[in-house]
This record gives structure tokens, sequence and C-alpha cells, in this order.
């Protein structure tokens, strides 16, 4: 039997469906083991590093050259009171690590969030502007066709390198997905006939725009928004690696894995662990980022 | 075919003047004078004046632009600052590493990726399957630096197996070979992943097809259908991949040439502008992105060699 629906009232029946389809999606969520672990281990790496000036044992710019290069606590030569060591200057790991991490997830969420904004943002124009698809789409090609490397090569080279050039670079690399993706998401539910009885009962554009196309297009930029925090995450601890982003002393674990090369050898846990550290949040964040694409848009699976 | 070849080429027109520009714009904040510098000390404010206006340089932004142009078509791409040598000739001597270790690291990484993913595909739900998946996902989570850093610490340093410093000549001698391996294993390795996961999606969706069902039915056996009849027409998702990938390659590669100290484009453009060397950094990202243009262009020719179909519309 084919259900049929009838509804008087087409403005409110989109938005209703929408919220029980994210509540079903939801519950499959819960059943993917690797959605549910990966997202308890995101929870607690940020809360930790949301507390690192709470919870850090120690100051992480404090030099002290006396115990450099300590080895972590299940080695021999270990200190008691640093867990993970100390790096060449003689600071103590763990708390760089907390102060890094918060460092590097804030040039990854920053970056995402303004790139999500403007992308989503030209993403839905050109949906509901029909005379601004071309222009803003060949906008989005060109941004694409630029690898991402050449932004942050590019405007470190004018601005100098430093956490805000790269986050900068970081922005502009994420616009042109956010804003093709929506942009997909968008014209499907432009074709629907809520859309149209919306125009009909005289709403405005931005109004259309602010609570139909936006809300219903939501969980796709969501489930994007997701995996590329993994990508900008990655690519901007590789660029703050190659000496382009965050400077020394400053506590960010691209910097501290690059500082830990010269080490290497006799003290390879100085840039083994913040490199593991920037593996367990992408890998985190990439299962995630699937799962929630398998069970919000089983379409976009590739 | 030759319209889809244009249009590309037509995309890549502003890249190119957005690149350029940028080239333009770093040289505009070099911090000293080109005219002073170029009348040395002794010059009068006169003569100053008169260089200043022989090289252009009181034209509006616009005209100096177009100077710009004219002299990076003209090949001039200016002196390093620091070195004081041709932009042009040193980028001269470091392109050719880049395209070699780029080109090591794909020719094994690809095959691979390829022969993952059609395991995957053809053991689909299996043991098997999982795990090449789960290590695909794992692979594309890496910082390619850890890999790198790993492949030092033990393969160079600790097994003392094969060096990490620098390029020892050409790949036809062994020591030169041995140099690029630990590099392109580094560089090809973040690229296994991707290729096979391309691989496995694009050849599930070919082996569900009516002519692999057709040739299931005739009795032709499993591994001829994989082999000559499916893994054929499930490639060409797998070179667009690759073509779109080319960028992160880039990206890779600038990471793995600081690494291993290989004396390429990436490792001069990351060297220039952390010393804010001005001149030779616009030359660098300039011959990185004509590079990345250029291979865009040759992978969308490829198309027509994988597709017949694309040669005909």
């Amino acid at each position: 039997m084919t259900e049929i629906h009838v509804s008087m009232n087409p403005v409110d029946e989109a938005p209703a469906t929408a919220v029980t389809a994210r509540r079903t999606a939801l519950k499959k969520l819960m059943r993917d083991k690797g959605a549910v672990v990966s997202f308890v281990i995101l929870t607690i790496i940020v809360t930790l590093a949301l507390a690192a000036p709470l919870i850090a044992p120690h100051d992480p710019y404090d030099n002290n050259l006396r115990n450099m290069l300590k080895p972590p606590a299940w080695a021999d030569a270990a200190l008691p009171e640093h867990l993970l060591g100390t790096d060449g200057l003689g600071r103590d790991i763990v708390s760089r690590l907390l102060y890094g991490t918060r460092t590097t997830l804030m040039m990854g969420v920053m970056a995402v969030l303004a790139g999500g904004i403007i992308g989503s943002f030209m993403g839905l124009m050109a949906a509901y502007y029909k005379w601004l698809e071309g222009p803003v789409m060949r906008i989005v090609d060109i941004l694409l066709s630029f690898p991402s490397i050449l932004f942050g090569l590019a405007i470190a080279a004018v601005l100098g390198a430093g956490i805000f050039s790269i986050t900068i670079a970081l922005t502009v690399s994420a616009i042109p997905t956010i804003a093709r993706i929506t942009r997909g998401a968008a014209v499907v539910q432009m074709q629907m006939e809520y859309i149209t009885a919306s125009r009909a009962v005289g709403m405005s554009d931005a109004r259309i725009i602010w609570l139909h196309l936006l809300p219903n297009s939501a969980s796709t930029i969501f489930v994007y928004l997701t995996l590329q925090l993994g990508q900008t995450i990655l690519l901007g601890a590789a660029l703050s690696f190659i000496g382009l982003g965050a400077q020394p002393p400053t506590a960010e674990l691209g910097t501290m894995a690059s500082e830990g090369r010269n080490f290497l050898f006799f003290a390879p846990h100085v840039s083994t662990i913040p490199s593991l550290v920037i593996f367990l949040i992408v890998l985190c964040f990439n299962v995630l980022g699937d799962a929630l694409r398998d069970v919000l848009d089983p379409r976009l699976r590739q | 075919m030759l319209r889809h070849a244009i249009k590309r080429l037509l995309v890549s027109i502003p890249v190119l003047l957005g690149v350029l520009f940028i080239g333009f714009m770093l040289m505009q904040i070099v911090p000293t004078d080109p005219a002073t510098v170029l009348a040395g000390p002794t010059a009068s404010a006169a003569d100053i004046e008169a260089i200043r206006e022989s090289m252009g340089l009181n034209e509006p932004v616009i005209v100096q632009f177009g100077i710009y142009l004219g002299r990076v078509l003209q090949g001039d791409l200016g002196r390093s600052l620091i070195s004081n040598s041709s932009v042009v000739d040193e980028l001269a001597n470091t392109i050719g590493p880049t395209i070699e270790l780029m080109c090591a690291s794909l020719i094994w990484a690809i095959p691979l990726g390829i022969l993952f993913g059609t395991l995957a595909a053809v053991r689909r739900g299996k043991a098997s399957d999982r795990i090449i998946m789960a290590a695909s996902v794992a692979g594309v989570s890496m910082p390619i630096f850890w890999f790198g850093l790993m492949l030092i610490q033990y393969v160079g340093f600790k097994w003392q197996i094969l060096p990490f410093q620098g390029r020892a000549g050409p790949l036809w001698t062994i020591e030169g070979l041995r140099h690029i391996i630990l590099p392109a294993i580094t560089l090809g390795g973040v690229f296994v992943g991707p290729v096979a996961r391309m691989t496995r999606t694009s050849l599930l969706e070919v082996l569900s097809s009516d002519f692999v069902r057709t040739a299931r039915a005739k009795g032709v056996s499993e591994r001829v259908i994989v082999l000559k009849h499916a893994l054929r027409n499930s490639l060409i998702p797998v070179v667009t991949l690759i073509g779109l990938q080319i960028g992160f390659l880039l990206g890779g590669a600038v990471v793995t040439e600081t690494m291993f100290a290989w004396p390429g484009v990436g490792r001069l453009a990351v060297g220039a502008i952390v010393s804010a060397d001005y001149a030779l950094s616009q030359g660098a990202i300039l011959v990185l992105a004509l590079s990345f243009i250029i291979v865009n262009i040759i992978v969308d020719l490829l198309y027509a060699v994988l597709d017949p179909r694309l040669r005909v519309s």
C-alpha cells in the first residue's frame, strides 16, 4: 500500500517529517559502535582541551633545562611529575598537549565554522536565486580547483607565517566544498511543494531561506562540516609542522611534532605523542562523519 | 571531449591570473625600494627618480601588473633576495626532483590501491573487506609527517636500512634509487587509502550492472569478469579521483620534501616563505600552481583514453 499524504497545511509538513527522520537517524547512529566510540573520545578530548588551564599539571611554557627530554612514565628514567616526559626545553608534555590540542582544535573549528557560514550562504543563494547560480558556482569551481596547500603557502607568504594566516587559508579551502554540497541539498528542497506554498502565502525570500531552506538542508551541511573538520585539522597541523602555522613557543600539536624532530633518535616521544593525538582526533572526526553521512544522507554514500 | 578540455582550460585561466596576482602582490610588499637598490649608494634623488620612471614604478598598479605579466611571460621572475641567484634557475633545479618524487609515489600507490580496492569489492562484507576499509579510513586520517617520522626513526635510523636525507643523484644510480624510497613510501602511503576506497565503490557498482549479469549467465568465470569486464569500466571514477587528489598530493609533497630534505619546489617554497624571500616564494608558488593546472589537464585527457564514449561527444 502506498501512503497518500493529504495535508491542508503544506508549510508545516516538511519540517515535521524532517524531525522524525532525524530522530530515527539518531537511533541508527547509536547502533554504530565506531561512531559512538568516536563521539565519546572526541567529547573527552574536547573537554580536556577546554579545561586545560584548570587541569594542566604544569605551565606549558615553563622551561626547565635540567629536566629536558625526560621519557614518559613507562620508561626507566622517567620523573613521576612528568607523566609523558618533557620536551627539548624541559617543558611538561602533558600540559603542552592539553594546550596544544586546544590551539589545534580552535584553528580547525574556527576555520570550518567561518568556511561553513560563508560556504552555506553562497550555496543557499545559488540555489534560491537562479541568476546567482552561474556566477557563484564559477567562483566555487575556481576555488575548488586550487589545492588547499597553495592557499596555505600563498597566504603565509603574503601575511607571514602564523596561526592567523593558516586559519584564513583553512577557511578559504573549506568554503567551496561546503558551498557545493549546500547548493546540492537546497536545490532538492527548492523543488518541494512547500517552498511553492510558502511563496504563495506571501513569505519573504529571506524567511523562506532562513526558516525552510536552511533547516531542511542542515543535516547535509552538518555531515560535511564534520568530515571537513577532520581534513581541516590535518591540513592545519601539516602547515604548522612545516613551520608556516603556529610559531614556537606556542603549544600546537603540529608545531610540537615539528620541534620534536630534532630529538627523534633519542627522544622519539616528543614528536610521536602529539602526532598520535592529531591522528586520533582526525580519525574520530572521519569515522563519525562517515557514520553521520550514512544515516542522515544515504544518497551521498559513495 | 574537445569542448570539455577547452572548458577546463578556460576555468584554469582565472586561477592562473589569481596566482599571478598573488605573485605580483608579493613583489609589491618587498620592504626595500628596487629603484634605490639598483641606483646604488652614491645615486642622487634625481637618479633614483629616473630609474623609478624607467622601471615603470610610477605607473598605476594595474599597469605595473601588466608589466609584471609581461616579464613573467618572458620567463623573468626576478632574483632571490637572499642568494641573489635567478629565481628561474632555482626553480629549474628543483622542479625535476619534485616530479621525480611524485611519480615515484604514484607508481606504487595507485596499483596497490586498485589491488586492495578490488580485493575488498570481490570479498564484500567479509573480514578482509572490513580490514581493508578500516585501514583506508585510518590512512586518510593519518598525519603524513607522523608516517614519515616513523619511517625515518625505524627504517632510516634504528635499522639503518635506507638513507633519509636528501637526494643522491639520478634514479638510475643505486644510491639515487635508495634515497628516493623512503620519501616515496611516505608520500604514496597517504594515497593508497583513497584509491582503494574509490576502486571498491566503483567496482561494486559495475559488478551489479546488466552486462556483468549477462557475462555471469553465459558462464564466464568470476576471475575474467572482474579482471576483464568490470575493473576496466570501474577505473574511470578512479582516474577522476586521482585528478581531484593531485592537490592533496602536492600538499603531501611539500611536507615530505621538507621532512626528507628533498631538494624540490615544495621545500624551496617553504624555505622562501619562512625567510621572507618574496621573489623566490612568488616564483615557487607560481610553478606549483602551474604544474597543478597542467597535471589536471593531462588527467582530463586521460579520460578519453579510458572512456571511448567521451571521444565522440
